[in-house]
């Protein structure tokens, strides 16, 4: 494309790009930033509610209006990736429209929190269908072309609340840790095909966090964990949902070919590579062991100082704290 | 031998073979009330036979234990329901949940049908929920609880032709992170353990997969011939599950643990070990530079694309 009438060669020139979600937050700031470098963007979202209700074809229709307005190349697409044929819907459209699939970004998600022992099917259900099997809705028919021309970029959206644990997160935190998990297996699956899977796990202030109930913020400022407020946003604390996308522009272009199967913790000004889930500790014997040695281990050596992020209230009459539990052996 | 989980009503998903019955049937002769679940399936899920469980239940029976079998499936709501409402029928109370149950269908990516995703993540991840949702209600109200989800090596790993397994099974041990917090004020543990074991499931990795592995250089010992079989025995896995479950593991919450023959690991949490970081919104010029200096030194692409193929990006060799 051009910029101001000089001839700009982009980092995603002539590439086809599918973003999901991308009509708001995260994912419209990818859009945007693709379409600016050089990349033909289909811009999927259903314009749903942060809860996954209602319908609005507004937020992607106006994303392909800015685009356009900018020189760039977009088309949008109101499936809902919750459908198995509303992910091949989407990808058809790329091909439809463009002749081919190159990239494809998952950011699309909605949030039903609740402590888990109020949390309903419908409530799991829905969240469950959206992150998790919308990753596998775009992503199978996708893999398909993108293995047959030996080329294709697969970049997922993970969270750390699946990858660390958040309260009243039950659905969403299964659904973002599984998506970090099935990330390392399609990396696998598709790698010797020339195709590389990745994936962000973002930090952004958006509609979705700010859904966080002023009631949770409350509690917390109670227990002494203060969130920032705007006067105190450095440039090293910032958060803006457009920072997640130069990421994920490096990771979709060429330059990037060999980095496969990995989790990039992407906020602000922040980009981190997250470790894989490896022992830190072990402990050996040769036998099956008894449970007064199991106790004796697991307190001694493999959880030494590491703190239950939970711990029991202390009015709580707990077996084997305050009341003395059975023995062991 | 003490009995330390007596009094405490246990219900063991998947039990009627491979690691969860040896998980019940020690349970079993620690003291523990136990409801052997196992509705009887296939390795992919199919058919069913109340066999298994009614023969796992009688011989902790028969050992002095105590046990009932239970044939739901995990994977409806109604299925889970009913085995915690078995264990409060029979029992009286529901003191712990280990989430054994699992089934495999593999399959690469891209020939994967929308029938194999579901069911995996029925069985391992919605069957989770299932069970854990209606134990977790009765266990908050009696302040004592012992929740235990079976993740995997592989699954955490990822492991070629996974994508649902993988999902599932890092998708419990993300799930358990979030219920540790939920649920730990109120006297209730949620822990994962991430198995090695020789069972029917890892028996079901193909002949054309090993020798393929064996191909490219990817030592393969015959398991049956080493030996290792035998180290690698379900039962190993079941004490520490079992410990998970006894008073004395009130204050292990929110952990998931590698555990293979005598082996028992601490994994580690995620967190990101190396990092850039700019006062301001980085430019993909930036990270282009930055990215493979800096974050990915060292670390390899598990899949390589092959030599021969002409891959933009790539710098050209002769």
């Amino acid at each position: 494309m051009t910029k101001e009438g000089h001839c700009y060669m982009g980092a995603l020139d002539g590439k086809v790009a599918v973003v999901t979600g991308s009509g708001r937050g995260i994912g419209r700031g990818i859009a945007l930033l693709y379409a600016a470098e050089g990349a033909k963007v289909i811009v999927n979202d259903p314009g749903v509610a942060v809860d996954g209700s209602g319908h609005d074809e507004g937020p992607a229709a106006q994303v392909v209006n800015e685009i356009k307005e900018a020189g760039g190349e977009a088309t949008a697409n109101f499936d809902s990736v919750a459908e198995f044929t509303g992910g091949e819907n989407i990808i058809r459209q790329a091909v439809d429209a463009y002749g081919r699939i190159d990239i494809l970004v998952n950011p699309a998600g909605i949030l039903r929190d609740r402590m888990v022992f109020n949390m309903t099917h419908q409530e799991w259900d829905d969240v469950i269908a959206v992150h998790l099997k919308g990753h596998f809705n775009t992503i199978k028919p996708a893999s398909v072309l993108m293995r047959q021309q030996r080329y294709g970029r697969i970049i997922n959206f993970s969270s750390s609340s699946g990858l660390i644990g958040n309260t009243g997160q039950a659905n969403y935190g299964a659904a973002k840790a599984g998506i970090g998990g099935m990330t390392r297996v399609l990396a696998r699956d598709l790698g010797r095909y020339g195709v590389t899977v990745n994936s962000i796990s973002p930090g952004a202030a958006t509609r979705m966090t700010q859904s966080v109930p002023d009631a949770a913020r409350e509690l917390r400022s109670q227990a002494g964990i203060s969130s920032l407020s705007s006067e105190q946003v450095s440039p090293f604390t910032r958060r803006e949902a457009e920072d997640v996308a130069p990421m994920a522009v490096y990771l979709a272009s060429d330059d990037a070919w060999n980095i496969n199967g990995e989790i990039f913790y992407v906020n602000g000004g922040h980009v981190g590579i997250t470790s894989h889930p490896i022992a830190q500790k072990t402990v050996f014997k040769e036998g099956h062991w008894e449970m007064s040695e199991l106790d004796d281990a697991v307190h001694n050596v493999l959880l030494k100082n590491k703190p239950n992020p939970a711990p029991p209230r202390d009015d709580v009459e707990l077996p084997g704290r305050d009341v003395p539990g059975k023995p062991l052996n | 031998m003490a009995t330390p989980l007596e009094g405490r009503t246990i219900v063991v998903t998947g039990s009627g073979r491979g690691i969860g019955s040896e998980v019940a049937k020690l349970a079993g002769k620690l003291g523990a009330n136990v409801i052997v679940n196992d509705p009887g399936v296939n390795l992919d899920g199919t058919g069913s036979d109340e066999g298994p469980a009614a023969v796992i239940a009688q011989e902790i029976n028969d050992n002095g234990g105590i046990a009932a079998a239970n044939f739901d499936t995990v994977a409806t709501e109604e299925g889970g329901e009913n085995m915690i409402r078995q264990a409060v029928d029979t029992f009286g109370r529901i003191d712990g949940v280990i989430h054994v149950a699992g089934i495999l269908r593999d399959r690469m990516i891209f020939n994967m049908t929308e029938e194999e995703w579901d069911e995996v993540i029925s069985v391992h991840l919605t069957g989770y929920f299932n069970v854990v949702k209606p134990a977790s209600v009765l266990m908050r109200q009696q302040r004592f609880g012992r929740i235990v989800g079976f993740s995997s090596g592989s699954g955490l790993r990822g492991q070629t032709g996974q994508a649902n397994y993988g999902a599932a099974k890092t998708g419990i041990s993300g799930m358990t992170r979030v219920l540790a917090r939920d649920l730990g004020r109120y006297g209730i543990t949620s822990n994962v353990i991430a198995p090695g074991a020789a069972t029917r499931m890892t028996a079901s990795i193909p002949d054309a997969a090993q020798s393929l592995r064996a191909q490219q250089g990817i030592q393969v010992q015959d398991r049956r011939e080493s030996g290792v079989t035998s180290l690698r025995a379900p039962s190993y896995v079941a004490p520490m599950v079992c410990y998970l479950m006894t008073d004395q593991a009130w204050d292990v919450n929110g952990q998931v643990f590698n555990v293979s023959g005598g082996q028992v690991g601490l994994s580690h949490e995620i967190y990101d070990f190396r990092q850039l970081n700019k006062a301001g919104r980085w430019t993909y010029e930036e990270l282009r530079d930055l990215v493979p200096a800096q974050l990915m030194q060292g670390l390899r692409n598990p899949a390589p694309p092959p030599d021969d193929l002409d891959l933009p990006g790539r710098p050209v060799t002769d």
